[in-house]
């Protein structure tokens, strides 16, 4: 592992949180090559509520996986906290957009189980689970199984198992994509909470305008062939966004304008 | 709904009564040889008799107790090769093509071979029952363990499941409802070669008593045979699946969905009557 001596212990600069060098991803298909991702540098500072917007093919996903550690990037390096990402791990929690709750598990022991792969005991877990459980407003669901929960709590669930191991970085893939236009605008209005209240950082991948105009305090839009980044932009909008304000329709048409898409519709 | 429920019950139980009521008067008719086709009466009284000399209870227990021990055997070997030859893609290269040509030869054929090798007793009856056992429930638990869904396999990376946490967390309760299928299918095996091995000799078993019923003319007792062995089939189904559903709640969740939705509906259409 690439292990790098901190030496900024003075807090005069924002150290970031994630710092992602010329990064490159090629997939190697048997029809030929596809650059997923081409070059992208960006840091994100702990606290930020980041959403990457792009079509399909723009590599968002590939962006986030590499974050995830479930995917090597072809070349450049990715470092949290000043060390090099080797693979998964609790630091950065992972709400994919199909849930991935595992079926066997209570909704408790889904949101205990990062504590138990970390070998903490049963009333830690239990107690870490029970308050995650309210705070995504589902206190009564622990003893029920996943088969047994509508989508949005299932996803509700898996936030507050991605969240239970306090991770440094929170990623999520399209994870309200799957929903319904009601339980998405409330899971949205939940995680704007959420990340207000904790300061969580987050890095949020959608294809959907307005959702990221709503939830991130910073909009990364990507483009594909090849996939890069082609805007970075800070979104200060006051909160609560009302996404029918000049403010909140003038950064949309700007945002649509960026990644191709024709406004006039 | 209900009504149609009613009488679907009816029909089926005037099938069922009709039925026995034919072979009984058939058997009382003098059409046929009584001591070739007992009456039903006969069989029950005949069941009766060997239950209370305590005759029906040795031959089950005998019986019982191979079909368990064999069972128990085949499944654990089973699983444990199969979860091994996943996780394991050199044993799995190795010793594959020898598993499948074994697999493809009918587990019946084994029975004079074993026989020979183990004897009437009780080694060569628990052989076969554990030979035919480990098929399925070999495949399956391969199949189970090495198609780890891999979305779950991600989750549970990214939340620090690795090692012996991982498999014993993830990949095995991953694999149980395909396990769970081989086992199911393995039921009926164990009871088809528990059969098998006591028709080809034996000193005490159900399938003994049906072969030895036949040598002194005895048809009556080899329809109780018979019966035993279908009670035993359908109680075993039966325990398999309560047990399931005791220890696994989450297994098998659109059985217990359309149950929900049933309920649902009956406790609807209960309501206006009372």
């Amino acid at each position: 592992m690439n292990v790098r001596v901190d030496v900024s212990t003075a807090s005069a600069v924002q150290r970031p949180l994630i710092a992602c060098h010329d990064l490159g991803h090629v997939y190697d298909s048997g029809r030929g090559r596809t650059v997923a991702l081409d070059r992208v540098s960006l840091t994100i500072q702990p606290g930020e509520f980041v959403c990457v917007l792009g079509p399909s093919g723009c590599g968002k996903t590939t962006l986030l996986n590499i974050l995830a550690g479930f995917v090597q990037p072809s070349h450049g390096e990715v470092l949290i906290n000043d060390y090099a990402i080797a693979g998964p791990s609790p630091e950065r929690g992972v709400v994919f957009q199909d849930y991935s709750l595992f079926p066997w598990l209570t909704a408790k022991a889904n949101v205990g189980f990062g504590l138990r792969m970390a070998g903490r005991p049963a009333a830690e877990r239990d107690a870490v689970a029970s308050d995650l459980l309210r705070q995504v407003g589902l206190p009564e669901a622990g003893d029920k199984y996943p088969f047994e929960l509508s989508g949005g709590m299932k996803q509700r669930i898996a936030i507050a198992r991605a969240l239970a191991t306090r991770p440094a970085l929170l990623l999520m893939d399209e994870p309200f994509a799957a929903l319904d236009a009601m339980t998405r605008a409330s899971l949205q209005t939940r995680l704007i909470d959420l990340q207000q209240r904790s300061a969580q950082t987050i890095l949020f991948v959608t294809h959907n305008i307005a959702e990221a105009l709503v939830l991130g305090t910073r909009l990364i839009v990507m483009s594909p062939n090849p996939g890069r980044v082609v805007e970075d932009i800070a979104v200060d909008l006051e909160r609560p966004r009302r996404r029918t304000s000049p403010a909140f329709n003038e950064l949309y048409d700007h945002v649509a304008r960026a990644i191709g898409l024709d406004t006039a519709e | 709904m209900a009504f149609k429920l009613k009488q679907n019950t009816v029909a089926g139980a005037l099938g069922t009564v009709g039925f026995f009521a034919v072979w009984e008067a058939i058997s009382r008719s003098g059409l046929v040889n009584n001591i070739m086709l007992p009456a039903p009466t006969t069989i029950v009284l005949s069941g009766w008799e060997l239950l209370a000399s305590g005759e029906l209870l040795r031959h089950l227990g005998a019986s019982l107790w191979r079909s368990l021990l064999g069972f128990v055997v085949g499944s654990v070997l089973a699983i444990a090769v199969g979860v091994a030859m996943a996780q394991l893609p050199l044993l799995n290269a190795t010793i594959n093509p020898l598993v499948q040509m074994f697999r493809a030869i009918p587990a019946l054929a084994f029975v004079p071979l074993a026989i020979f090798w183990f004897g009437i007793g009780e080694l060569s009856k628990v052989f076969l029952i554990a030979w035919g056992v480990f098929f399925p429930v070999w495949v399956n638990t391969y199949l189970g363990v090495r198609d780890t869904n891999p979305l779950l396999g991600r989750a549970a990376a990214s939340l620090g499941a690795r090692g012996w946490r991982k498999f014993a967390f993830v990949v095995i309760p991953g694999a149980l409802p395909f396990i769970i299928a081989g086992l199911r299918v393995s039921l009926s095996v164990a009871l088809v070669l528990l059969v098998a091995s006591e028709l080809a000799g034996a000193a005490f078993g159900v399938g003994y008593l049906i072969q030895m019923s036949q040598q002194v003319f005895r048809v009556d007792y080899m329809f109780v045979g018979l019966i035993v062995l279908g009670i035993m089939g359908v109680v075993a189904d039966f325990l398999f699946e309560g047990a399931v559903r005791r220890l696994l709640p989450w297994y098998g969740v659109e059985k217990s969905l359309r149950g929900a939705a049933g309920n649902k509906k009956e406790r609807k259409l209960a309501e206006p009557a009372a």
